[in-house]
């Protein structure tokens, strides 16, 4: 890792920190405004971040190299940037309040890893490779995403349906765009999860000779899969919505943490970079 | 000096506001009989269905304010009774406070509305327009504006809706962001009823159904907004198409029930509703609020949201007062540096007319020299007359502001014979 990667990736860490502070404070003193230099200051550590990885990229001659500090970078990136965009479409600036947290645990995560350890053993590299985990990154973090929302719709709920939506129900979003949120990141989630498992069940079926090796990862992953694609169903095919959704993709999120955790700490597996 | 005299809501009841209102609206000359009376140099005329007021720019208070006084008594037939307990009479830093703190809304009877502002502007334009006002007044009113604008920006006192339609539109914003495009469902008529769906209507909602008892009514409501008008029998099927409903029937009974709310909401896919009841007995059952993704606010929840931000605006109010006296400071102070100016300038002239005269004196020696020597001499001159007089200027203008005192003034006058 170069110096200058190191040191973009210090100015993402930084901006994405002081972030978090601006959209917690903004919480506390019930400003919007702050949340809204908040949205800028993120804006900026997504771009240092977008320069770390492109630079990581070309000093490691291809994606696949990458080391497991790029791979959760990649997920904080992710984050930020389906977060950001949606900042264009909607005021939902407070929700950042949710989302910042969880990038700056990503890169915080991140910082802690050993760059130079490859993140795929040399013999698994390959375009397959990279399908199926830029896909399940990105179907993942939309989940992420989903759920936040999800949360922040239970908050703003709670608010008006006590009938005192007092100076935090006028701050946080309202419940439309939050289940809007809440709807993209399931309708996009799910999909690019399911093709990023395929590309994982199509390269297993190549090089072990089976879709299904019985790994932890895989497991979970499968029933993380399944609890959205139920949710997603209900959501289009029931028309399941507001508060419900918002509960339920809350619950989700929480058992896709708690794989992560176990994952990470009772087993050993194939995918052990993260 | 600035005074300031009228009533208001606060010390007038209606009829006699009704009556100077009447009477200084029917005279034409109003200003410019206003800028005959004795003393008054400068002068605006506010006046709105809960103030009148007179804002000048006087040579001496007292008799001034007396004569304004009596003025407005003659034009709104005020008794000597009236008079004396309706009329009142402010002079400088009251005057000025009292001004920018009807400008900025917390005079007015609504703390915080946003018409007096616009009220105030209309007023100093046409004072303008007359050639009434002039350097005090003109400088007064940008403070003023200037004054409001921070108020508003910097405080909360104009943030949260003080009105119930007004707490239910916002309430609707919370619920669905934007209401462009949402359709309302009136049951019932009533002015409140009216009143918020227009406020609706000005925040984006398009699509109107009345329903009434009376079908023909609900067609002349239905007209007014171009929206459409169905009979209490239809009311479930409207229930599943519209987002926010407001009710207000006479009907001793629920005209809603949750059945009817927790029936629809299957049919329209768990859509989030906003159930607005403003009847009094209570139109929708409040059972219907159990329902997810139904929020249902009556009359006494809307009120409890005004009162908190009621209480939001005392407080925010205090926070302007601040503003409001730091302005009133500035302005103050500027209007007594003003008691230096026409001093200052005839000190300047005078200074530059000596100037001139000995330059055009010196011009037959000056003729030998190089062009580019003779406007150094020149630049010296000025520069050594503008060294001198920096002094006594800055004196003049710190003694107006410090002490409010006319002597040093007047001394300057002496010793440089500005009066000959």
């Amino acid at each position: 890792m170069t110096s200058l990667e190191i040191s973009l990736f210090a100015l993402a860490l930084t901006c994405c920190a002081l972030a978090t502070a601006g959209y917690l404070l903004s919480l506390l003193v019930k400003k919007v405004v702050l949340a809204k230099g908040s949205t800028w200051i993120l804006a900026g550590g997504g771009l240092f971040l977008t320069f770390n990885l492109l630079l990581g990229a070309a000093n490691s001659s291809g994606w696949v190299n990458f080391g497991s500090r790029h791979f959760l970078s990649i997920y904080a990136w992710t984050i930020a940037g389906i977060y950001l965009g949606l900042q264009f479409k909607t005021k939902t600036r407070l929700l950042g309040a949710f989302i910042a947290p969880i990038i700056l645990l990503f890169l915080i995560a991140a910082a802690g890893q050993e760059s130079d350890k490859n993140l795929v053993p040399p013999q698994w590299q390959g375009w397959l490779t990279t399908f199926h985990l830029v896909l399940a990154i990105a179907g993942e973090a939309l989940f992420v995403l989903a759920s936040a929302a999800g949360a922040m719709f239970m908050i703003q709920n709670n608010l008006l349906k006590n009938k005192k939506p007092g100076k935090m129900g006028r701050l946080l979003p309202s419940l439309s765009d939050l289940d809007w949120i809440n709807h993209l990141g399931l309708l996009w989630g799910f999909p690019l999860l399911t093709l990023g498992m395929i590309g994982g069940a199509v390269y297993a079926a190549f090089v072990w000779g089976g879709f299904w090796p019985a790994d932890p990862k895989v497991i979970w992953s499968f029933a993380i899969w399944m609890v959205y694609g139920f949710l997603l169903h209900q959501r289009l095919a029931i028309g399941w919505k507001g508060s419900r959704m918002a509960a339920l993709s809350c619950l989700a999120f929480l058992l896709f943490l708690l794989s992560a955790l176990v994952i990470r700490y009772c087993f050993s597996t194939v995918h052990n970079f993260i | 000096m600035i005074v300031l005299v009228g009533l208001n809501h606060k010390t007038a009841p209606l009829a006699v506001r009704e009556r100077l209102f009447a009477g200084c609206q029917g005279e034409v000359n109003l200003l410019a009989e206003l800028l005959v009376i004795d003393g008054v140099r400068e002068i605006l005329h506010l006046s709105t269905c809960n103030r009148v007021e007179l804002v000048a720019s006087v040579d001496e208070a007292s008799a001034t304010v007396l004569a304004l006084k009596s003025f407005l008594s003659k034009y709104g037939s005020l008794s000597n009774d009236e008079a004396s307990s309706c009329l009142y009479g402010y002079r400088d830093d009251e005057a000025i406070k009292h001004l920018f703190r009807v400008t900025s809304s917390l005079d007015s009877l609504v703390m915080g509305e946003a018409q007096i502002l616009g009220q105030v502007k209309d007023a100093y334009r046409k004072a303008l327009a007359l050639n009434a006002t002039g350097n005090a007044l003109n400088r007064l009113m940008h403070r003023a504006f200037r004054t409001a604008k921070r108020v508003r920006t910097e405080t909360g006192i104009a943030a949260n809706p003080v009105s119930v339609s007004f707490a239910a539109v916002e309430l609707a914003k919370k619920i669905f962001g934007t209401l462009f495009g949402k359709k309302i469902l009136i049951i019932g008529a009533g002015e409140m009823a009216e009143l918020t769906c227009t406020h609706l209507i000005g925040n984006g909602a398009e699509d109107i159904i009345v329903a009434n008892r009376s079908l023909a009514q609900a067609e002349l409501l239905a007209e007014k907004y171009h929206g459409r008008a169905i009979g209490l029998t239809a009311l479930d099927e409207a229930l599943c198409d519209a987002d926010i409903v407001i009710s207000s029937t006479g009907a001793p009974s629920y005209v809603v029930t949750q059945d009817m709310v927790r029936h629809c909401l299957r049919k329209r896919k768990n859509r989030l509703l906003f159930l607005v009841d403003i009847a009094m007995p209570r139109d929708i059952d409040p059972a219907a609020d159990s329902i997810e993704n139904v929020y249902l606010y009556n009359i006494d929840n809307l009120q409890d949201i005004v009162d908190e931000n009621v209480k939001n605006r005392r407080r925010e109010a205090l926070k302007a007062e601040g503003i409001i006296k730091e302005e009133v400071a500035q302005y103050a102070n500027w209007l007594k540096e003003l008691k230096a100016v026409p001093t200052i300038v005839s000190l300047r002239g005078k200074a530059e007319d000596i100037v001139s005269a000995e330059l055009g004196k010196a011009r037959s020696w000056m003729g030998n020299l190089e062009n580019t020597d003779r406007e150094k001499i020149e630049a010296l001159v000025n520069s050594i007359v503008n060294k001198i007089l920096h002094a006594p200027v800055a004196v003049m203008k710190e003694e107006s502001v410090e002490f409010n005192s006319n002597d040093i003034v007047a001394a300057a006058r002496q010793l440089f014979r500005l009066d000959d």
